[in-house]
């Protein structure tokens, strides 16, 4: 498959090797949606939710270009082009929305600068890895190319950016942006679906608590096969059960296992 | 669509009495959260005139709290902090609490008591240090807290001194499931359906749980115990004030080397002062340690009531490992509380390990943010595969491993440069494990990964992680050696306490919120049985246990059936 620079390839049926056709909800839960039961949250839950799909946040603190190359970066972290465009999570918002007014989850590790710095830092970072390896910065590289370029981060072995990489843990970094990518995305009642989390049930209440049982209003799950993109770097995930200590795990990136 | 109207649950309220800040009162209490919480309302109903100030806001549960983990930031300590040395903790959402009811507000409320054991590791074990007081001193309120808040758990309890609880286990969720199948394969006793502070039934005006499992985001029901309904509505019907949205900033010492009152800036962000006859200091591990340090004045140059150099050292976590587990058949750990099935089998110091101390392992029940982050931590997840690993959340089970770290003294909380928003430097958190440390959670993550494949895992992984703070302001009879004496009050300063985590010398591998809450219903005995001596510049401190106060209960407390053990 030829790829340019604006393409984000699907993931495939592994039998055919066909690219999946794009679906509103993608997982192994079809038919359910938490937003259908809305009428049973009570107001403030009601509120909050349908904000977040609803009320969408405008981009207010990253600059027009630094947006657009952070929406590919989140693209690769958490993708999305199995979904039709229309229940893709904007989760260049949500970040912009957090850096914009400063919010910090409490603390800040005493080798990584402020969130503000770091996301500064970071993007070039990404470009100079993207030079030193690709030879071009990261949104002229293909699909392919900028997989590389993240694993590369992920793995926490860049060739490239001592100097920021001295300034800030490339570790911590990972986290603070893939955990960024994952506040947005499964805060999101699609992602809800997708995976058949409950959701609210207040006032309600779940009443099967036992043997994964699905309550009147959620479904059954109907699992099927499918296969990442070929390009894609992300779909290893390895195994660090070995790493006791926090301050060893977050640091140890040893890819172990492929599943493909 | 207007969907359904819920009348939440809502605490009978009283008109909340105001005090003038020229006025002396008898108390002035720095935090109203687990510990503040219960000193407020026992203080008020012993007749004094007491203020609670907190740093964050009076929660209106219906109206403030929502069944959504991202919507739920606001009731964790969001204000800067720096943390640092080998083994940095993760604070915020993790730990720090903010808000009318603090921590209790996000605990999941797991309250195991601590065992008798774990008042002498020094005497015992050779690690450690023994604490000021002993089990039979903290038993009575222990089981006098269990009442209040009160816990739900099984007739018997077998581990530490045995027990029962007033209120009747909870159902199994599919995660306490597969902790009690698992250890049921190793033969290893497990205690199924709490103990938790949450209501297997109705309880006075509080209605019973609904297995919601946003108990962590704050309990909208009402069923799980928060200081913020099971103590302060009973405090302000007694005249106390909760003066929220209100940071304290310095303890002012007067010339006579007793404290005066608290400076304190308001919600609007003007600096005030309350006057006080006496003040007990209840932040919590890191902001306890903070006000004092940020309080240093000419005497006291290293932070007041830190004559030992002690304020801010010795702070505690518990590893908090996470294992998981993939099973075949569906759990959907989202249904039931988090807290619902624990082991203690591996509590105490057993001699075939090469380790002091030991572990308990806990049910969790991380929802779809937190569970994508342990996949992110446990198998270096992201992307495509990311996405894959989610796609089965209903297939996991996570178990907690809660384990014992040591106290050591360059775990500690210092002063930064870094300024807050008020001006305030802002704490700098350095934590590093010792030996033990290493070894206790390495065995601790094994043999609860042995539990997960024994229930029938066909993967298990684990996110490595700690829990809980405690200590930072130690109690002891050693002057030398310690912030507090056995009852809060510094050694330094005679009308200066210190009532809340930051007091527990060692923390056992029990969650501390019970023990916490038990400590302050003690201390507020003793201040009551001193009465006025207290106010009074004489340093002869009284050193007699009081008498248990149970009229000072919260209403509701009595009438209640507890298994009897003899």
């Amino acid at each position: 498959m030829s790829e340019n620079r604006d393409s984000f390839p699907r993931p495939i049926d592994p039998q055919t090797r066909e690219p999946l056709a794009l679906v509103e909800q993608p997982g192994y839960y079809p038919g359910y949606s938490t937003l259908r039961e809305r009428e049973h949250w009570e107001e403030a839950t009601r509120r909050v939710v349908l904000d977040r799909v609803d009320a969408v946040p405008p981009l207010r603190y990253f600059a027009a270009d630094d947006a657009a190359f952070w929406s590919i970066v989140f693209e690769h972290l958490l993708p999305q082009a199995d979904r039709t465009p229309n229940r893709r999570v904007a989760i260049i918002n949500a970040v912009d929305d957090r850096l914009g007014s400063d919010r910090s989850p409490g603390y800040r590790f005493a080798d990584m600068p402020p969130d503000r710095e770091a996301y500064r830092l970071g993007r070039e970072a990404i470009d100079e890895e993207s030079r030193a390896v690709h030879g071009g910065a990261f949104r002229d590289l293909t699909y392919a190319q900028r997989e590389d370029v993240l694993s590369l981060l992920h793995d926490g072995r860049p060739r490239a950016a001592a100097a920021i990489w001295q300034r800030m843990s490339i570790h911590r970094f990972w986290q603070l942006i893939v955990g960024d990518a994952i506040d947005a995305y499964y805060a999101h009642p699609w992602a809800w679906d997708e995976i058949g989390f409950g959701g609210p049930a207040y006032p309600r209440a779940y009443t099967r608590l036992e043997r994964g049982d699905p309550e009147p209003w959620e479904v059954r799950e109907r699992r099927y096969s499918w296969a990442p993109p070929e390009s894609a770097r992300s779909d290893e995930t390895e195994n660090v059960r070995a790493f006791h200590i926090e301050a060893e795990q977050h640091r140890s990136h040893e890819p172990k296992e492929r599943r493909r | 669509m207007n969907g359904v109207a819920v009348n939440g649950y809502r605490p009978k309220a009283a008109p909340m009495r105001r005090y003038d800040e020229t006025e002396s009162v008898d108390y002035l209490i720095v935090g109203v959260g687990s510990a503040g919480g219960v000193l407020l309302q026992r203080l008020a109903r012993a007749g004094f005139r007491v203020v609670g100030l907190e740093a964050g806001p009076f929660w209106e549960p219906e109206r403030d709290w929502v069944s959504d983990e991202a919507g739920s930031h606001g009731l964790y300590w969001e204000d800067p902090r720096v943390t640092g040395g080998s083994d940095p903790l993760a604070l915020g959402a993790n730990n720090s609490g903010k808000g009318v009811g603090g921590g209790s507000v996000h605990w999941a409320a797991f309250t195991p008591r601590l065992h008798p054991s774990d008042f002498r590791t020094y005497s015992l074990d050779g690690v450690g240090v023994d604490w000021p007081i002993a089990y039979d001193e903290l038993r009575p309120y222990y089981e006098q807290l269990e009442l209040e808040m009160p816990v739900a758990g099984p007739a018997y309890y077998p581990w530490g001194h045995p027990h029962g609880y007033p209120y009747g286990p909870h159902p199994m969720g599919g995660v306490g499931n597969a902790l009690v199948r698992g250890c049921s394969a190793l033969d290893i006793p497990v205690s199924i359906g709490g103990p938790v502070a949450i209501l297997s039934g109705s309880h006075g005006e509080r209605p019973h749980c609904i297995y919601r499992g946003f108990c962590i985001q704050g309990c909208k029901v009402g069923a799980k115990a928060s200081t913020l309904i099971t103590h302060v509505p009973d405090a302000l019907a007694n005249g106390a004030e909760v003066r929220d949205r209100a940071m304290a900033s310095r303890i002012e010492l007067g010339r006579d080397g007793r404290v005066t009152g608290v400076h304190y800036y308001d919600d609007a962000g003007a600096e005030r002062f309350q006057r006080a006859r006496a003040v007990i200091v209840a932040g919590y591990a890191i902001e306890t340690p903070r006000l004092l340090l940020n309080s240093a004045c000419p005497g006291f140059e290293r932070g007041l009531a830190n004559s030992s150099g002690t304020v801010g050292r010795y702070l505690m976590a518990q590893a908090g490992n996470v294992i998981l587990g993939r099973f075949d058949e569906l759990v959907r750990m989202y249904k039931a509380p988090p807290a619902h099935a624990l082991t203690e089998e591996f509590y105490e110091t057993d001699a075939r390990n090469d380790f002091a101390r030991g572990f308990a392992i806990q049910t969790v029940g991380p929802l779809p943010i937190a569970f994508a982050k342990q996949m992110m931590a446990a198998k270096k997840a992201w992307g495509w595969g990311l996405r894959r690993e989610m796609m089965d959340y209903n297939h996991w089970a996570a178990f907690g491993l809660l384990g014992e770290i040591l106290p050591a003294a360059d775990n500690r909380v210092t002063l930064s440069e870094e300024r807050d928003r008020f001006g305030l430097r802002v704490a700098h958190v350095s934590f590093n494990l010792c030996d033990n440390d290493r070894k206790l959670i390495k065995a601790g993550t094994e043999k609860t990964m042995e539990v997960m494949w024994a229930a029938g895992a066909r993967e298990v992984v684990q996110e490595a992680r700690y829990a809980h703070l405690v200590g930072g302001a130690r109690m002891g009879n050693d002057p030398a050696t310690s912030v507090v004496d056995r009852f809060g009050r510094t050694h330094d300063v005679p009308n200066l306490f210190v009532c809340d985590g930051s007091v527990l010398p060692t923390q056992g591998s029990a969650n501390p919120g019970l023990t916490i809450q038990a400590l302050a219903a003690r201390t507020a005995d003793y201040l009551v049985s001193a009465g006025d001596a207290i106010f009074t510049s004489t340093s002869e401190r009284v050193e007699a246990e009081p008498p248990l106060r149970k009229d000072l209960a919260p209403p509701a407390t009595w009438g209640k059936g507890v298994p009897r053990l003899r």
